[in-house]
């Protein structure tokens, strides 16, 4: 009986062109901006560290005085950075900040380019999972004893090196030599979890130096860099003394032991800067926290409420389609009600007429969510291509083709279910005179 | 066959009750073929409706072969509408999307036959109304008396225990009517009872029996026994 009911809801959906197609296209457009609100939030809301979210933890320390910021500030200062790196808790630790420089290579054709640069410690691609091509990360030892080597990714690699493994061979940052020790696969997590500070869907880096250099090259800072008291910043040293706060640091703790030994360890430091005169807000019980990746990308609102609001917005403008779509369906079907009256009188209960027209519905509902697909992959391109985002938007997620069809069904069948109640009561014996 | 007793079927407005039968009896039985006349208004078609279960009753007691159908739900009236009932309505009614074939395919869907047995019994109706080779054909490309046809093929399919048939052939020229009568009469001759609503008193002489509604209610029975005058008549 279900293919029945499909070849007469297709038919009916062929005899009423102009009004299925209004239908068709009034819940695929409501679908469409379903979907691209949801791809947009799911990709802002995706934790791309998986598994390992609950062992990397952003450190962050209260380290700004009474009566400045209400919160903690998301990076550290240098010289909290420089002593956090001393702790042997951790299984790794990684200090890192965002800065840039222009790159480009003896020999290349290619004309040197600004690019952001991630200046770190060895250990960062462990931790978060980096793919190499060749190579590897440089050796811990130069995040003692400072050396110009860099990893770079596979992009710039081509460009400037034109591909292929060119581990050894030197590219120039400014107008200082670096040695290339790796070169790593495409990579690029969203959100940028290990620093959102700069823009959560910005793109990773494409170079990578040693932390260790950043007193000798006195690396730009281009990331966000917090002060909660006037300190002229002079000179870089000025910088590096100064309560500024522009360093991220991650540790990877791996159990709720380590955790509470990390924790105890910091609690401690502080107590150690409090007697130097140092994390003066003596409002405080605590003066440090650790936060897991989900934690982390939560508390910095990687998901903004703009964001939320534009879901609930689509939702509504979804209902609003909806409505339209019960109004016609309404219209459609009661103009059957003689062919119905028909049908009751020679044999279909109420229940047959009702699954007969919810199947129609059904169609429709799944013909709109196959153009809302087009559409929600139209918007997304759109959007990829105007904010720079091909990689992360320029694609529906994999869910999305599960998800679309059962929203538009759902949708469709809930529009229809009042007219499809309307129709399967009538009365026969109105119709069959009159027809 | 068909028992109704004191039936009362009375519409209500907020002003007005209308008493559309009143006490209403009629007995009919297996294998007749009966005339309702009356005019305009005296309550042919709400017998009708309530004797093909397309309408409730406010008060009386209903007997349909055998079975008490005086208070069914929904599902039960839709079950035995689909497979002791057959249905004749004066604008054929067919459902102008389908084939003839697909027409008189619907009934028979909704009893659950399996696709061999209603390509079967839709030959066989198409056939018998002499329509077997137009099964493709839509009822737009039909001449009325062919629409006719094919409704009552529709209403022959699942092979009912009565055909009722409200004004046949109102809509149909003479030759046409007299065809459609000649082919209820020959329906009849092989078992199946009917009863008709008919305006035409020449249609209705060619049934065994008349009756004419008057306010709702029997008030005449003429009885034919094969020829054209009455036999017997009572008030």
């Amino acid at each position: 009986m279900l293919t029945h009911y499909m070849d007469l809801g297709w038919r009916s959906i062929r005899k009423t062109p102009v009004l299925s197609a209004l239908m068709v296209m009034a819940i695929s457009i409501g679908i469409g901006i379903t979907l691209i609100s949801l791809n947009v939030f799911q990709l802002m809301s995706h934790n791309p560290a998986g598994e390992r979210s609950s062992v990397l933890h952003m450190t962050q320390l209260w380290s700004q005085g009474p009566d400045s910021w209400e919160e903690y500030s998301a990076n550290l200062t240098y010289q909290d950075t420089m002593n956090l790196r001393q702790s042997d808790i951790p299984v790794r630790s990684v200090a890192s900040f965002r800065s840039g420089g222009a790159i480009h290579a003896e020999g290349s054709d290619a004309e040197p380019e600004m690019r952001s640069i991630r200046v770190t410690d060895s250990e960062f691609f462990a931790m978060f999972s980096v793919p190499f091509l060749y190579g590897g990360s440089w050796d811990k030892s130069v995040d003692m004893e400072a050396a110009h080597v860099v990893v770079i990714n596979e992009d710039l690699n081509r460009t400037f090196l034109g591909g292929g493994n060119n581990v050894g061979k030197i590219i120039y940052l400014d107008v200082t030599p670096y040695q290339i020790v790796g070169i790593i696969d495409h990579w690029m997590p969203r959100p940028k979890y290990y620093d959102v500070t700069n823009g959560s869907m910005n793109f990773a880096e494409s170079i990578y130096v040693p932390f260790s250099l950043t007193p000798h090259e006195e690396f730009p800072v281009w990331g966000n860099t917090s002060g909660w008291q006037f300190e002229p910043l002079i000179t870089y040293n000025d910088r590096l003394l100064s309560e500024k706060t522009w360093i991220q640091f991650w540790a990877e703790l791996p159990d709720e032991d380590a955790q509470m030994q990390f924790s105890q360890w910091l609690t401690s430091y502080v107590e150690q800067q409090q007697a130097l005169g140092r994390f003066t807000d003596n409002t405080r019980t605590s003066w440090m926290r650790l936060l897991d990746v989900a934690e982390y990308l939560t508390d910095s609102e990687v998901v903004p409420e703009d964001n939320r609001i534009m879901i609930g917005l689509s939702a509504l403008f979804l209902a609003v389609c909806l409505v339209n779509i019960l109004g016609l369906l309404l219209t459609k079907f009661l103009k059957r009600a003689p062919e119905v009256g028909v049908r009751r009188a020679i044999g279909a209960s109420r229940r047959q007429i009702f699954l007969q027209h919810m199947v129609e519905v059904s169609l429709i509902g799944l013909l709109g969510g196959v153009i809302g697909l087009v559409w929600a992959w139209f918007g997304l391109t759109t959007l990829a291509d105007h904010l720079g985002m091909e990689e992360a938007l320029g694609r529906l997620d994999p869910s999305m083709w599960i998800m679309t069809p059962s929203i538009a069904l759902g949708a469709a069948m809930l529009a229809g279910m009042y007219p499809a109640w309307v129709i399967c009561r009538t009365q026969p014996s109105v119709y069959l005179k009159s027809q | 066959m068909l028992s109704m007793k004191k039936i009362n079927k009375v519409f209500k407005t907020d002003l007005v009750e209308t008493h559309a039968l009143r006490d209403f009896d009629l007995q009919v039985e297996e294998g007749e073929f009966v005339a309702v006349t009356g005019p305009s208004g005296s309550g042919k078609t709400t017998f009708l409706n309530i004797a093909g279960l397309l309408e409730g009753f406010t008060q009386g007691e209903y007997t349909l072969d055998g079975v008490n159908v005086s208070r069914l739900n929904d599902n039960q009236a839709a079950r035995i509408r689909n497979e002791k009932i057959g249905f004749i309505f004066q604008g054929f009614n067919l459902i102008p999307d389908l084939n003839l074939a697909e027409n008189v395919e619907v009934p028979l869907r909704y009893r659950g036959f399996n696709s061999a047995e209603r390509k079967r019994r839709v030959e066989q109706a198409l056939e018998q109304v002499g329509l077997g080779a137009r099964m493709k054909h839509l009822p737009s490309q039909l001449s009325g008396g062919q629409q006719q046809r094919v409704a009552i093929a529709r209403a022959l399919a699942g092979e009912p225990r009565f055909l009722l048939a409200d004004e046949p052939t109102g809509n149909l020229d003479s030759l046409m009517a007299r065809q459609v009568m000649e082919l209820l009469e020959e329906i009849n001759r092989n078992g199946t009872t009917i009863i008709m609503v008919t305006h035409d008193p020449e249609l209705a002489r060619r049934a065994q029996r008349n009756i004419q509604i008057v306010d709702g209610q029997v008030c005449d029975f003429t009885l034919y026994q094969g020829g054209d005058e009455p036999q017997a008549a009572r008030a």
